[in-house]
């Protein structure tokens, strides 16, 4: 049977390896990355290379960095006394496109999964008691993803954190700004209306 | 509400076919395995977002084809819609007036239908999972509320399955499953409740009529959480904690899965909750499952698919479309088939059949009339 040349089949391969990335989307890619110029696929590999090599996790916050302690951890102008706790660092740039919040951040690397095999040991959870042990904090926020792992995740958090006698919120879910009451859907009216607050 | 008009590409058996319906009845006759039953699966697809036959998409996919669409023009609340849904490799996509759905929870609901298929009669001789799926298909029709929590509560189950099969076993992540398990639980529990204090004596009614008095249905929430036992008259219990706050039902819950800990660490699974639970038919107080007759068992499902029919109209205010799978040539008992034949008076009906012989009288003289061959659908007349 007629294969790919080796080189080919072997990018194939790797290309299968990113998620979302089958094997028909695979040859594709590598075929397309055969027409390329040899300076683009040069800085590509090259990028995939830095990615890992010159990052690294924030020592204080666990995020991922250039240098660490990371740019957000080195702000003396912002509130040390809140930690916002994500999942991903991608949740950090989110928050940090909203320009609303100016505390610190803590991130996790994940939630509880058990189903793959992701327990609280797989988490930053350790860095971040030691992190509020040594230099205690007013408010922790709990912002992972409101699904079934996220929720656990924050769950197990809260009762991490009672110990240290700390106000620990969860981010609310509800309604879309903008939206209209009457577009709203039931579970989401009914998240809503559970975070409700006093006017 | 009815089914103006419904299109198929590469579904099932069919390339592309558009068929237009009447708002009455509509008889699709021809031979076995010419695409009969699988037009009313695409129906009652658009309904419940689930085929009835099959777990997996691609199965409904035309093979040789990448995907499959179907799309039907419904009138519902007095308004017209464009449903469609779009099956694939890639997943799925639902549109509305051609507006693509981000949730399956936002395409349901516009629509109901209910369909009686031979296979019906597994709702009372076969497993607890069959009368669940029954369960969880009619209330996720009428409540897109009840998927999104039955969604969450599976997936907190699975979670908490695997939890417990690893050794050893990490309590404190347990302790956080079971709160969510409980959250979810709770409410898909209430809901099932709700719906069978509604449906049970709609269908008591129906079973009362075909049968004649000669016995009587009962049909009741068999949980397995130890206080509310199947051991009968504890049911009332239950019932009037599910009324209570949904909270309470979640205290419970919880409560109960601290208690079997044990025991379900031991077992590796979860022993106790909605998705070990089931429905307990009896005839006069006898269990219909292992004691009924063939007819008796056969009315039984007759009674609960047309206690549905009145159910959702309750919920709704209309009557959801009629589907009749080949069943008229089995309802052997004049009753049945006199009971069923006057819904499809009331409502809009899409029957399958081979031959027109079961169909009698009036029927037979406002019916539609449309063959079935080789995956092609034509008029008659």
């Amino acid at each position: 049977m007629w294969g790919y040349p080796e080189p080919v089949s072997r990018l194939v391969e790797q290309f299968m390896k990113l998620p979302g990335i089958g094997p028909k989307t695979a040859a594709r890619l590598a075929f397309h990355v055969l027409t390329m110029p040899q300076e683009d696929v040069s800085a590509f590999a090259q990028a995939l290379h830095d990615v890992k090599t010159k990052l690294t996790e924030c020592q204080i916050c666990c995020n991922i960095t250039e240098a660490s302690p990371c740019p957000i951890c080195q702000d003396s102008s912002r509130d040390e006394s809140v930690i916002c706790v994500v999942q991903d660092p991608k949740d950090v740039m989110a928050m940090e496109r909203t320009h609303e919040f100016h505390g610190k951040y803590h991130v996790l690397h994940g939630a509880i999964s058990p189903m793959e095999g992701i327990g609280p040991a797989e988490l930053r959870i350790r860095e971040l008691l030691q992190r509020i042990a040594d230099h205690p904090v007013q408010e922790v926020i709990l912002a992972t993803n409101p699904n079934v792992e996220g929720e656990a995740t924050a769950m197990y958090l809260s009762k991490l954190l009672k110990p240290f006698n700390i106000r620990v919120t969860r981010i609310a879910h509800g309604l879309p700004v903008g939206g209209d009451l009457e577009y709203a859907d039931e579970i989401t009216l009914a998240k809503a209306l559970e975070g409700r607050r006093a006017l | 509400m009815w089914v103006q008009s419904l299109y198929l590409r590469s579904f099932r058996n069919y390339e592309e076919q558009e068929v237009s319906f009447h708002p009455g009845v509509n008889v699709l006759i021809g031979e076995n395995a010419q695409g009969k039953t699988n037009a009313l699966e695409a129906i009652h697809l658009l309904a419940v977002g689930k085929s009835h036959r099959t777990h997996r998409d691609a199965d409904l996919v035309r093979r040789g084809a990448d995907g499959a669409t179907v799309r039907a023009v419904i009138h519902a609340g007095g308004r017209q819609r464009t449903l469609e849904l779009r099956l694939g490799s890639g997943g799925r996509r639902a549109l509305v007036n051609g507006v693509q759905q981000a949730k399956m929870t936002d395409f349901l609901g516009h629509f109901q239908a209910v369909l009686f298929s031979p296979e019906d009669l597994l709702l009372v001789k076969g497993g607890p999972a069959l009368r669940r799926r029954f369960l969880d298909m009619e209330l996720g029709q009428t409540q897109p509320a009840y998927l999104y929590h039955l969604g969450h509560y599976q997936r907190a189950l699975q979670q908490r399955n695997a939890l417990l099969r690893r050794v050893p076993v990490d309590e404190a992540s347990l302790e956080v499953f079971d709160a969510q398990l409980a959250e979810h639980g709770a409410q898909v529990l209430r809901r099932r409740m709700r719906f069978l204090a509604d449906l049970a004596p709609i269908a008591a009614d129906i079973y009362a009529t075909i049968a004649d008095g000669r016995e009587t249905l009962d049909v009741r929430y068999a949980s397995t959480l130890p206080q509310f036992g199947d051991d009968g008259g504890g049911g009332t219990t239950l019932e009037a904690t599910a009324e209570a706050e949904v909270g309470t039902l979640a205290e419970v819950l919880l409560r109960a899965l601290r208690v079997r800990r044990a025991g379900d660490i031991r077992l590796g699974t979860t022993t106790i909750g909605p998705h070990r639970d089931d429905l307990r038919l009896t005839l006069d107080g006898i269990p219909a499952h292992s004691f009924a007759s063939q007819g008796q068992q056969r009315t039984i499902a007759l009674s609960l698919r047309l206690a549905e029919m009145e159910f959702i109209r309750r919920q709704t205010g209309e009557y959801p479309v009629l589907l009749l799978d080949d069943v008229l040539s089995e309802l052997d008992d004049g009753r049945q088939k006199n009971l069923v034949l006057a819904m499809s008076e009331k409502v809009q009906t899409v029957l399958t059949t081979t031959s027109l012989f079961p169909l009698t009288g009036r029927l037979r003289e406002v019916a539609r009339l449309f063959s079935v061959c080789s995956g092609i659908i034509q008029a008659e007349g």
